[in-house]
C-alpha cells in the first residue's frame, strides 16, 4: 500500500470528508473516490446505509430496498480509498476551503473493528433486550448488536449508558446490573461466575454487606430499589449447591505471593490473583480461615457453614490458606520465595474505655466477645450486660448477648439514635429482640463486687457544635450521674490494629495503622502492599473487598514491573436513570425472615435466601441503567476476543480539502399531532413503521399485521401530510416524499393482503416525479386504492375492537365516520436532531425549519466556501434526487479541489503474477468455522477431512475466521508455502467475500480467477441448522463441486482500457452547460454541442425563479462562462451525424456550419433537453387573450403589462396528466403561483383564479403555494372528468365546476393563461438512436436505474442529465448536471480504467451471424462486422453471459464460466468415478456429527 | 397552603355540589380556600359573545383582585377559567386598555385537576384516601374550556389531558381509555340548540358505554349539567339507556376519602348515582 505524497498541490488537500452515510453519502463518497479523492465517511449510527436500509420496497419500481442498496454497501466497505468511521461525530472543524482540519470523536464500540467477523455467536448470549432503532422500536435487539443484518460495518456494536449506578456505587466495582441480569433469564451459572470474578466470597457477601448499590439504585426513585443484595446471596447460595466444584486456575506466573491474613481483604487479593494465575498463598494466625468474617460476625448473620463452603471453593481455585500459623516476617516470606506480601492483618484488637474499673472480670471488648461466642468458648451469660458503643460491632454483641441468656441487654452510647453509626435495620432489630437503649450517656467508671462487676456509672450527656466528623459534641451534664447495675461491660467503642511480626519493616501512622499509598496501597517496603482494615480501620466487608482487589492489580504490575499507577480509576461515567415513566410499580421481594421470639431464642440464621421465583421476579424489576449489564457473557462467547467493555471515546483530525453534509432526515415526531393518538393507540403507526411492517426482517417478518392484536388488518387509512404544510408547528413546507411513498405502501399492503382496502386522506396527491403519476393512477385502477381528499382532524379509537374511527366530509358534503383497522401516519421530514450541532460546529447557515441554507441556482453550496450539501439535509427529497444531488455535491467539491486530485489516494501493488500454465492443479482448500456460525451445524473437521481425500487437493486447513486478517496473511504464505496454484474457500458468501479472497490471490502472486468458493454457511449451516448431518453431507457436496471447477479454472487477465480523458456533452440548455463547465473546471476538455445556433434552451424563456432568483442574469453568466473557458469548445448549430466507441472512448460526427468534424471522449453526457407542449386545447389560438404561462412570463416583464390586467383565469395541467402524456409536467404549479403572485404584486387589485387538479408544489415552494392564498390568488379545483370549458365568441369565457362547491363558476377574464406541460424533445428518438441508449414509453431518456443510477444510462461511459431526463426545475437540472459530471468523472479522471476480463468472447469461426447474440444482449453490444460474423466489444461486455447461453453455435463463450467449468460441478455432483469414490470412502469414515 | 378561590356563578348556584365538594376536599388536603374578595362575573356566556372589551374588563377587575391577594386563583369553572385565561394573556399584552394599575399577572391561574394533580398535592391525596373507589369504572371527561385552545388555556396535552385520570387513579378508581376527553358535550348551546347537545352529548354516552365505564367523571359545570341533565331525554330519543352517573371529581375524590356530606350531593344529580354506588359498596 503506498501513501502518495501530497506535496505539490498548492496545499489543497486532495481529500474530502462525507458526514452521513445514507445514500446520499456514500453515493457522494464514491463519486469522490473514484474520480481520484481520499474519503472520509463519518456516520452516527454503527452501521452505514441510513434511512434506505430501513425501507421495504422503493417507488416506482417496487424494488427491494435492501436489495438495491445493499451492493452500495459493499463497494463502500471495500473501497480502498474510502475510510469509514462509524459511531462518530464532527466536533470541530479548523482552517479554510481546500486545507480544512476536521475534528472527529469516535464514541466507543466496544468493540474492536478489526477482529470483529460479525459472526453474532455474542448475540444470543446477551441478556439485555432493547427496541430495535432500525426496525422502530418494534422489533427488540440485545445491548449487543448489529444495526441490521447487512450492516457494514459487518461488527457488533455494545449499547451502553454508561457504568450502572449500582455498580459505580459498590466499592469493589461488582458487575451488579450484570448478574441481576442473568438471573432475570435463569442462567444462574453465568451470573455465579461473574460473581466470582469480583468477590471471593458471593454467599458471605449477600449476607453482610451494607449494600450501598440499593441505595443508588434508580429503581428506588420509583417505588424501592431493587434488591441487589439478596439476589447476589441468591445466586451465591445457588453455586454453593450447584456449581461448587471448580477446575483449579493454571498458574501461568512463576512469582508466588503471600497474603497475610484471611480477612476479606486477603481473600480478595487471593481470588484475584489465582484468576490471573499467580501461585499465591494466604497465612492466617486463627484456627480456621475467615478473620473478622469467622470471629466477628454473629451466626445469626453469617453461619459458619456458608463462609466454609465460599472458602472451600476458593481452595479448590488453587489458593492455599495456611491457618493457625502466624506468618513470621517480611524478610521470612522473601526468604520463603515470595515475591510480594499482600498485609492484610486488619483491625482485631477492641479498643479499652480508659475508665476506672475497666481491667476486672466482667468486662469484655466486643470484639474478643464475639470471638469467644463464635468460636463457642462463651455459651451462656448469666444477668444483665452493658454495651458501650453505636456501632455494627456493639449492635453484634448485644444482639449475641441475648440470645446467650442475658436477663436484660442494654446499650450505652454517648450521643441520640440518630447518630449511631449502625445500620438503622440492625438497631430495628435489636429492638424487636429485646435490646434496651440508653442514649446521651457515657461511663465513668465501672463498680465491682466479689471479682465482678456490680453497677457501671454513667454521666448523662448533651449535644454540642458538631465536632471533626460532623457530629454533634457529646457534652458531659454536671452531676447527672446514673448507675446501671450489670453483670457484663462490654466495650464496643473501636478497634486497632495487629501487625504482628510485620511491624518492624512497615511504616505506621501515629494511631497504629499501616500507611500504604491510596490508590497502589504501596507500602515503605517494596514488594509489600497493605489494604483493609490494618490501613483504614475497622471499614466495611465490600471495603476490604475493594482493597484486595486493588492490591492484586498492584502486585500484578509490580511483578510484571509495570507503573504501578498509570491509568488507574479511569471509570467510564455514570449512567443517568433510565426515567420510569411507564415503569408499573411492583414491590420488592423480601425474603423470609424470623420473627423475634424465634431470633432471641437461637443462633440460627435471621435471613433466608429467596426462592427461585422470588429472585427472577426480583430481577425483572431492573431498570437496566447502563443499557449493557456489563455481565461479559460476550466477552466469553467471543472467540475473536473482539470486545472491549474499557473502550474508551477517541477523538481523530482528518486533513480534508472539503467537507460535503449528507447527515440526512428524521421523522416528525407524530406525539406532535396528539389529535392521532399515537403513542395512545396501538392501531396508529407511522409510515416508517408501517415499512418495518411490510419488511420480510420486520417485526411480522413480512406479514402485515397490526399492534393490537396482531390481526391482518383489512381496512387501512393512511392520513397525510402529518407535520408537513403544517404552519401550525412551523413546518410550512411539503416533505415531497410521502404523497409516493405512502402510494407505495398501499400497493404493498394489497398485495401482501389480497382483499385489503386501501384508503389515503390527502390535501393534493403529489405525483410530480419521474413515472410517479402513472404509478399513483395505477394504484387506483389496479389495486383500488381510494383516494379521499380532505384533512383528517382527528382519530377515535373503539375501545372494544380497538378499530380506529376517522370523520371525513364525504363526496355528498356530510360528515361521515369511518372504521378502519390500522391507520398509517405519513409522517414529514425534519432535519436531524444532531445536525444543528453539526451546522454550528462546521459553520453552515441554516433555514428557519433547521434545513441548510442554500443558493437557489447553487444548491449544493451552502453558505461557507468549502463545505458542500446533499440530501434531506438541503430540503426534503426521495432517493433518486440524493442520488443525483450526492452527484453533484460531489462534482463541485471536486472542481474546488481538481489541482489535487490523486493526491491522497492509496493504491494497492501486488507481485508479479506467477505462470502456472502448464502445471498440474495443486489445489488448496480453506475451510470456515465462521466462529461457531458453521462449525455448530456442519462438522467442519470431518469436512476437512474429507477435501484432503479429493483429487487434485494439495493442502486443506481449517480456520476459526477465513476472512480476518491474520489469515488473509497465513493463506498468502500457504499458498507460496505450497506451492498451491487454485484456491477454494469454503466459507459464506461469495456477495460479500469474494473480491477479499481474490486479493489475497493476488498478494500471493496469483491470478484472481483461479479462486472458487463454496457457500457453506449461507446456503447450509443456516438453512439446515436443524440438519446437523445432513448439513455436514451438503457441505461436503459443495467442496467436492468447488474443487472439480477449481481444477478447470484458467488464469486470463483483467482489461486495461485507455481513457480519452475528454468529455462530450450533447445540448447547451442550463444542464449541458453546466455540466460541460463542471467537468471542465475539474480540468477536462469538453465538446459542447448544440444544435441550435445559440445556448441557453429552454431557459431563455424564463425570468425568475418561483423564490424570485434572476434566471436571465444566470444565464448569461453561464453562457459567457461556456464562451470563455479554453477548456469547453462549443459548437452550435451543429447536428450528430455518427456515433460510435464505448466507455473511454468515444467519437461523434459533427455537422458543424456544414462541415464534418470528429469530437472524441472517455464519457458522453446527454442533456438534449425538453420542448414545451404547445396547446390544441381551451381555444388556444383563437384569441389573443389565451396564453401559455411562458407567455404570460414573457408578457410581464412589462411592468405596465399586469396593472391592466382585472381578471386573470389560469388553467393547469394542459397537456399533462392526460391519456397519451400521462405524466406530470412538475413546474406547472410552480410557474403558476410565480407569474399570479407578479399580477398580484404589480396590482393586487387584479383577481387571479388559478383553476388546479392538484397543487404540486412540493418542497419549500409550499411556501410560495401559501403565500399566493393569503395574496387572494383564489384555486378553484375541477375533476378531469370535468375540465373548464373555454369560449371565445362573445367575450373570453370559462366556465368551471368548483369540487367544493359542486357548483358551476363562470368567469369572465381579461387573461387565460394555460400551464402547459413539458414534451419530450423532438429530436430525442434520434438521439437515442445514435447512442444507443434508450427513451421510455413516453420519450424521455431512460437511466439505469430510477432508484440508485439516476443519471447513468446502463451502456457505460454516457450520463445524463436535465430536461431529457424529466421534467423539472432549472435548480434541479443544475444539480442534476453536476452530478452528470461527477459520474462522468469517474471514468475520465484515470488515464485507463481496469475492467474485470470475465466477458463474452466470439469465435468468428463458428459464428453464423444469426443475430441471436445481437437480439438479446440488455447492453446492445454484439454487432456484426462487414465480414459479416458477430462482434462483442470488450470494453463494453459486462460479462453476464446471456449471449453465450443462448448462442446456437456454441461460437461465444464467457470467461471463466465456460461450460466445462460448469459442467464439472455437475458431473461431480451427480457422478464423477473418482470423486463418486473418493466421496464414498469419506462417507463410510463417518459424516456423523 | 393558601389559595385564592373563584366559584363563579355556577358554584353559588346550580352546581352548588361541586362548590361544596371543593371546599371539603380542600379541607382534607389542608388547602385553606379564600374566596375572592368582592369577585364579580367572569364575562362567560352573555358578555363575550356582545362585546369583547367588556368580557375581558369584567374578568380583569378579578384578576387585578387575585395579584392583590398574592396567591395562586383557584378556578374550578372551565368556563370561568377560559375567560379568565384569555383576560390574562389580554392584559399581558395592554393591560392600560382595561385598566390604570399596573398588571403583573403573577397570580397563577389553576383549574381543578391541574390544581390537584401537582405533585405535592396528589401525594397528599394518595395518602388521604381512606376508602378507595376500587371497582367503580368510569371515563374522564374534561370537555374543552379547560384545555382549549392551548395558546389560551396553556394546556400541555390539549388533545389527550391526563391530571383527571390520575387523580381518579389516585383515589382508586378504574379509568377506562376513551377518545373522547375533550370531545364536545353541546356546551352552551344548552338553552338555544337542544338538539345539537342531544347530539353530541348522546355521542359521548355511547363512547362512554363502548369504552365500558359505568360512569362519567368531569370538572366542569356546564359538562355536568348537560350530560346529567340531558341523559333521560336522550336516552329517550335514542330508546336506549346508558344509565351513566355524571360525577364531579371532587365529589368522588371527598368520597374515597371518607367524608361526610357525600350522601347529601347524590340527591341533586338527575341521574341518581346512589345505585351504582351501592353495588359497588361505596353508599
Amino acid at each position: 500500500m503506498v501513501e502518495a505524497n501530497a506535496q505539490n498541490s498548492r496545499d489543497k488537500v486532495g481529500a474530502v470528508m462525507v458526514v452521513g452515510a445514507g445514500i446520499g453519502g456514500m453515493q457522494a463518497a464514491l463519486d469522490l473516490a473514484n474520480a481520484g479523492f481520499h474519503v472520509t465517511l463519518v456516520e452516527e449510527t454503527t452501521a452505514i446505509g441510513g434511512r434506505m436500509a430501513q425501507l421495504d420496497k422503493t417507488f416506482p419500481t417496487n424494488d427491494c430496498s435492501m436489495c438495491t442498496i445493499s451492493p452500495k454497501l459493499i463497494e463502500v466497505d471495500k473501497h480502498l480509498n474510502i475510510d469509514v468511521v462509524t459511531n462518530a461525530d464532527v466536533i470541530g472543524l479548523e482552517g479554510e476551503a481546500g486545507n480544512f482540519r476536521v475534528k472527529v470523536r469516535k464514541r466507543p464500540r466496544f468493540v474492536n473493528l478489526e477482529k470483529c467477523n460479525a459472526c453474532g455467536d455474542c448475540l444470543e448470549k446477551c441478556p439485555v433486550a432493547l427496541p430495535s432503532e432500525f426496525d422502530q422500536g418494534m422489533m427488540a435487539r440485545k445491548a449487543i448488536f448489529k444495526r441490521y443484518p447487512q450492516a457494514i460495518p459487518a461488527a457488533v456494536a455494545i449499547s451502553k449508558a454508561g457504568r450502572a449506578p449500582c455498580r459505580a456505587a459498590c466499592p469493589a466495582a461488582v458487575h451488579s446490573q450484570g448478574y441481576v441480569a442473568l438471573i432475570r433469564q435463569r442462567r444462574y451459572k453465568e451470573a455465579a461466575a461473574l460473581v466470582r470474578r469480583d468477590l471471593p466470597l458471593p454467599s458471605v457477601c449477600g449476607r453482610v454487606c451494607y449494600h450501598p448499590c440499593e441505595d443508588q439504585c434508580e429503581r428506588g426513585k420509583l417505588d424501592q430499589p431493587v434488591a441487589i443484595c439478596a439476589l447476589k446471596r441468591f445466586v451465591g447460595d445457588w453455586a454453593l449447591q450447584h456449581d461448587s466444584q471448580p477446575e483449579p486456575f493454571p498458574l501461568t506466573h512463576q512469582e508466588k505471593v503471600a497474603v497475610v491474613g484471611s480477612g476479606p481483604a486477603g481473600l480478595a487479593c487471593a481470588n484475584e490473583l489465582i484468576r490471573r494465575g499467580y501461585p499465591v498463598t494466604v497465612f492466617e494466625a486463627a484456627q480456621k480461615a475467615g478473620g473478622m468474617l469467622r470471629y466477628g460476625i454473629p451466626a445469626y448473620r453469617l453461619p459458619d457453614r456458608v463462609l466454609d463452603q465460599d472458602l472451600d471453593y476458593l481452595r479448590k481455585l488453587g489458593i492455599r490458606i495456611q491457618t493457625g500459623k502466624p506468618a513470621a516476617s517480611i524478610a521470612d516470606l522473601k526468604s520463603q520465595g515470595f515475591q510480594a506480601v499482600f498485609v492484610s492483618t486488619g483491625a482485631p484488637r477492641g479498643a479499652p474505655l480508659g475508665i476506672p474499673g475497666e481491667e476486672s472480670e466482667g468486662v469484655l471488648d466486643a470484639i474478643r466477645f464475639l470471638r469467644g461466642v463464635n468460636s463457642g468458648a462463651m455459651a451462656r451469660i448469666e444477668g444483665s450486660v452493658a454495651v458501650i458503643g453505636g456501632g455494627n460491632s456493639a449492635i453484634d454483641a448485644a444482639r449475641a448477648a441475648v440470645r446467650l441468656g442475658a436477663s436484660q441487654v442494654k446499650v450505652v452510647y454517648r450521643r441520640s439514635r440518630a447518630e449511631m453509626p449502625a445500620h438503622d435495620w440492625e438497631i430495628e432489630e435489636a429492638e424487636a429482640e429485646g435490646v434496651g437503649f440508653e442514649f446521651l450517656a457515657a461511663p465513668i467508671r465501672i463498680e465491682r463486687q466479689n471479682g465482678g462487676v456490680k453497677r457501671l456509672v454513667c454521666l448523662r450527656m448533651t449535644l454540642g457544635e458538631p465536632d471533626q466528623s460532623g457530629r454533634p459534641k457529646p457534652v458531659p451534664v454536671e452531676g447527672s450521674d446514673f448507675d446501671i447495675l450489670v453483670n457484663l461491660v462490654i466495650p464496643a467503642i473501636g478497634q486497632s490494629a495487629d501487625l504482628g511480626g510485620l511491624g518492624e519493616v512497615v511504616q505506621t501512622t501515629p494511631r497504629g495503622w499501616i500507611s500504604s499509598d491510596a490508590i497502589t496501597l504501596a507500602t515503605n517496603v517494596p514488594g509489600v502492599f497493605a489494604g483493609g482494615d490494618v490501613v483504614t480501620g475497622p471499614a466495611s466487608v465490600v471495603d476490604a473487598f475493594a482493597a484486595g482487589k486493588r492490591a492484586a492489580e498492584s502486585i500484578d504490575r509490580y511483578l510484571r514491573g509495570v507503573d504501578l499507577r498509570e491509568g488507574r480509576d479511569l471509570a467510564s461515567p455514570t449512567a443517568p436513570g433510565p426515567g420510569a415513566e411507564d415503569v408499573k410499580p411492583q414491590p420488592r421481594a423480601t425474603p423470609k425472615t424470623l420473627g423475634p421470639a424465634r431470633r432471641r431464642a437461637s443462633f440460627d440464621e435471621i435471613v433466608s435466601s429467596l426462592t427461585e421465583e422470588q429472585a427472577v421476579a426480583e430481577a425483572q424489576r431492573c431498570l437496566n441503567c447502563g443499557i449493557c449489564s456489563e455481565c461479559l457473557q460476550c466477552v466469553i462467547a467471543c472467540t475473536a476476543g473482539a470486545i472491549l467493555h474499557d473502550m474508551l471515546p477517541e477523538e481523530i483530525t482528518v486533513e480534508v480539502g472539503a467537507v460535503l453534509l449528507a447527515p440526512g432526515y428524521e421523522p416528525f415526531d407524530p406525539l406532535l399531532r396528539g389529535e392521532y393518538g399515537y403513542g395512545r393507540y396501538k392501531n396508529v403507526v407511522t409510515s416508517l413503521e408501517f415499512e418495518r411492517i411490510l419488511s420480510a426482517s420486520g417485526p411480522y417478518q413480512g406479514h402485515v399485521r397490526r399492534p393490537s392484536d396482531l390481526a391482518e388488518p383489512k381496512r387501512v387509512a393512511w392520513i397525510q401530510c402529518v407535520g408537513s404544510r403544517d404552519p401550525q408547528l412551523g413546518n410550512d413546507y411539503c416533505s415531497s416524499v410521502c404523497c409516493m411513498y405512502a402510494v407505495k405502501e398501499a400497493i404493498m399492503a394489497v398485495d401482501h393482503v389480497p382483499g385489503l382496502e386501501a384508503t389515503i386522506f390527502y390535501n393534493d396527491i403529489r405525483a410530480y416525479g419521474k413515472g410517479f403519476e402513472a404509478y399513483y393512477e395505477g394504484a387506483k385502477k389496479n389495486y383500488g386504492v381510494r383516494f379521499k381528499r380532505g384533512i383528517i382532524s382527528s382519530v377515535k379509537e373503539r375501545q372494544q375492537t380497538r378499530n380506529l374511527a376517522l370523520a371525513y366530509v364525504s363526496e355528498s358534503g356530510q360528515v361521515a365516520e369511518e372504521e378502519f383497522d390500522l391507520v398509517v401516519l405519513s409522517v414529514g421530514l425534519r432535519p436531524s436532531a444532531s445536525t444543528a450541532q453539526l451546522a454550528k460546529t462546521v459553520g453552515v447557515e441554516l433555514d428557519r425549519f433547521g434545513f441548510c441554507r442554500t443558493d437557489a441556482l447553487a444548491p449544493s453550496r451552502t453558505s461557507k466556501e468549502g463545505i458542500y450539501v446533499a440530501g434531506t439535509f438541503a430540503a426534503p427529497m426521495d432517493i433518486p434526487e440524493t442520488v443525483m444531488a450526492a452527484s453533484g455535491a460531489a462534482a463541485t467539491a471536486a472542481e474546488a479541489l481538481h489541482e489535487a486530485r490523486g493526491t491522497r489516494v492509496r493504491e494497492k501493488t501486488f507481485p508479479p503474477e506467477r505462470d502456472v500454465a502448464g502445471e498440474e492443479p495443486r489445489v488448496g482448500v480453506f475451510v470456515c468455522r465462521c466462529g461457531t456460525n458453521i462449525a455448530r451445524v456442519v462438522g467442519v473437521s470431518d469436512v476437512v477431512d474429507y477435501a484432503r481425500s479429493l483429487p487434485y487437493v494439495a493442502h486443506v486447513e481449517e480456520n476459526l475466521y477465513t476472512c480476518s486478517t491474520d489469515t488473509q496473511r497465513k493463506i498468502v504464505e500457504t499458498i507460496q508455502q505450497y506451492n498451491l496454484n487454485r484456491v477454494v474457500v469454503a466459507s459464506c458468501t461469495p456477495r460479500t467475500h469474494e473480491p477479499l479472497f481474490q486479493e489475497t490471490l493476488r498478494e500471493a502472486g496469483l491470478n484472481r480467477h483461479l479462486f472458487e468458493m463454496a457457500n457453506i454457511r449461507d446456503q447450509c449451516s443456516w438453512v439446515h441448522f436443524s440438519h446437523p448431518r445432513e448439513a455436514t453431507f451438503k457441505a461436503k457436496d459443495l467442496v467436492r463441486m468447488a474443487v472439480a471447477r477449481a481444477a478447470t479454472l484458467r488464469p486470463f487477465p483483467d482489461i486495461r482500457l485507455e481513457v480519452d480523458q475528454r468529455a462530450i456533452v450533447l445540448g447547451a440548455g442550463v444542464a449541458g452547460m453546466t455540466a460541460a463547465l463542471g467537468l471542465a473546471d475539474q480540468g477536462f476538455e469538453v465538446a459542447l454541442v448544440e444544435r441550435e445556433p445559440e445556448p441557453g434552451g429552454i431557459a431563455r424563456q424564463i425570468r425568475h425563479t418561483l423564490q424570485g432568483a434572476d434566471v436571465q442574469a444566470f444565464l448569461a453568466d453561464l453562457v459567457a462562462r461556456v464562451k470563455e473557458h479554453p477548456q469547453v469548445r462549443l459548437y452550435t448549430g451543429a447536428t450528430l451525424e455518427d456515433f460510435s466507441g464505448h466507455v473511454g472512448k468515444f467519437k461523434a460526427k459533427l455537422r458543424h456550419n456544414s462541415r464534418l468534424l470528429e469530437v472524441g471522449g472517455g464519457a458522453v453526457i446527454v442533456a438534449t433537453g425538453g420542448a414545451a407542449y404547445n396547446p390544441t386545447e381551451y381555444a388556444y389560438g383563437q384569441s389573443a387573450a389565451i396564453l401559455t404561462q411562458l407567455e404570460l412570463e414573457q408578457k410581464l416583464a412589462d411592468p405596465h403589462f399586469a396593472r391592466g390586467l382585472k381578471q386573470v383565469a389560469m388553467i393547469q395541467c394542459v397537456g399533462s396528466r392526460e391519456e397519451g402524456h400521462p405524466w406530470c409536467s412538475r413546474v406547472c404549479c410552480q410557474e403558476a403561483i410565480k407569474n399570479a403572485l407578479a399580477i398580484k404584486r404589480a396590482n393586487p387589485a387584479a383577481g387571479v383564479f388559478v383553476l388546479f387538479r392538484d397543487i404540486r408544489t412540493y418542497g419549500f415552494d409550499e411556501i410560495e403555494y401559501e403565500r399566493a392564498r393569503e395574496a387572494g390568488v383564489v384555486f378553484i379545483r375541477f375533476e378531469p372528468e370535468k375540465k373548464p370549458e373555454v369560449t371565445v365568441d362573445g367575450g373570453l369565457r370559462v366556465r368551471v365546476i368548483d369540487d367544493v362547491l359542486d357548483r358551476p363558476v363562470e368567469l369572465r377574464p381579461d387573461l387565460l393563461v394555460l400551464s402547459a406541460g413539458i414534451r419530450p424533445h423532438p429530436e430525442a428518438e434520434a438521439v437515442s438512436q445514435a447512442l444507443k441508449v434508450p427513451l421510455n414509453a413516453d420519450g424521455f431518456f431512460l437511466e439505469a436505474h430510477m432508484k440508485l443510477r439516476p443519471l447513468d444510462f446502463g451502456s457505460e461511459g454516457i450520463f445524463l442529465a436535465g430536461l431529457a431526463h424529466a421534467p423539472k426545475t432549472i435548480a434541479e437540472s443544475i444539480s442534476q448536471a453536476k452530478g452528470a459530471a461527477a459520474r462522468a468523472a469517474t471514468v475520465l479522471s484515470k488515464p485507463f480504467l481496469d475492467r474485470s476480463g470475465v466477458i463474452s468472447e466470439v469465435d468468428s469461426t463458428k459464428c453464423a451471424a444469426c443475430l441471436t447474440c445481437v437480439r438479446l444482449c440488455p447492453y446492445d453490444v454484439p454487432v456484426i462486422t462487414e465480414e459479416g460474423v458477430a462482434f462483442i466489444e470488450p470494453a463494453s461486455c459486462q460479462g453476464c453471459g446471456v449471449c453465450a447461453a443462448a448462442c446456437p453455435r456454441k461460437a461465444i463463450v464467457t470467461r471463466h464460466y465456460r461450460d466445462e467449468q460448469i459442467a464439472a460441478k455437475v458431473d461431480v455432483l451427480f457422478g464423477d468415478a473418482a470423486f463418486e469414490a473418493a466421496g464414498a470412502a469419506a462417507l463410510q469414515s463417518g459424516g456423523e456429527t | 397552603m393558601e389559595v385564592s378561590y373563584y366559584p363563579g356563578c355556577s358554584l353559588h348556584g346550580m352546581a352548588a355540589e361541586y362548590d361544596e365538594s371543593i371546599r371539603s376536599v380542600c379541607r382534607s388536603l389542608d388547602v385553606a380556600l379564600a374566596e375572592l374578595a368582592d369577585w364579580n362575573c367572569c364575562g362567560a356566556s352573555s358578555a363575550h359573545f356582545l362585546d369583547d372589551d367588556l368580557a375581558v374588563g369584567l374578568a380583569a377587575r378579578n384578576l387585578l383582585i387575585a395579584e392583590r391577594e398574592g396567591r395562586e386563583l383557584l378556578i374550578p369553572c372551565a368556563a370561568c377559567f377560559q375567560r379568565l385565561k384569555h383576560a390574562d394573556k389580554q392584559l399581558r399584552k395592554e393591560a392600560g386598555r382595561w385598566t390604570a394599575e399596573p398588571y403583573q399577572g403573577k397570580a397563577r391561574l389553576l383549574h381543578v385537576n391541574e390544581f390537584f394533580d401537582r405533585p405535592e398535592l396528589i401525594q397528599g391525596v394518595r395518602r388521604k384516601v381512606k376508602r378507595p373507589l376500587a371497582g367503580l369504572a368510569g371515563v374522564a371527561y374534561y370537555g374543552c374550556l379547560s384545555q382549549r385552545p392551548p395558546k389560551v388555556t396553556d394546556s400541555r396535552q390539549p388533545e389527550n389531558p391526563t391530571s383527571m385520570d390520575d387523580l381518579l387513579r389516585a383515589i382508586g378508581m378504574e379509568v377506562r381509555p376513551w377518545s373522547y376527553k375533550t370531545d364536545c358535550c353541546g356546551g352552551s348551546l344548552a338553552v338555544a340548540r337542544t338538539d345539537l347537545v342531544r347530539k353530541l352529548s348522546g355521542d359521548l354516552f355511547e363512547a362512554a358505554v363502548e369504552a365500558g365505564a359505568q360512569c362519567v367523571v368531569t370538572d366542569c359545570p356546564l359538562c355536568q349539567s348537560n350530560l346529567d341533565s340531558r341523559q333521560a331525554e336522550i336516552e329517550a330519543e335514542r330508546s336506549k339507556r346508558y344509565g351513566l352517573p355524571v360525577f364531579y371529581v371532587t365529589e368522588l375524590m371527598a368520597l374515597a376519602f371518607g367524608e361526610d356530606g357525600a350522601d347529601r350531593w347524590w340527591k341533586r344529580h338527575f341521574v341518581d348515582p346512589r345505585p351504582l354506588l351501592r353495588s359497588k359498596g361505596l353508599a
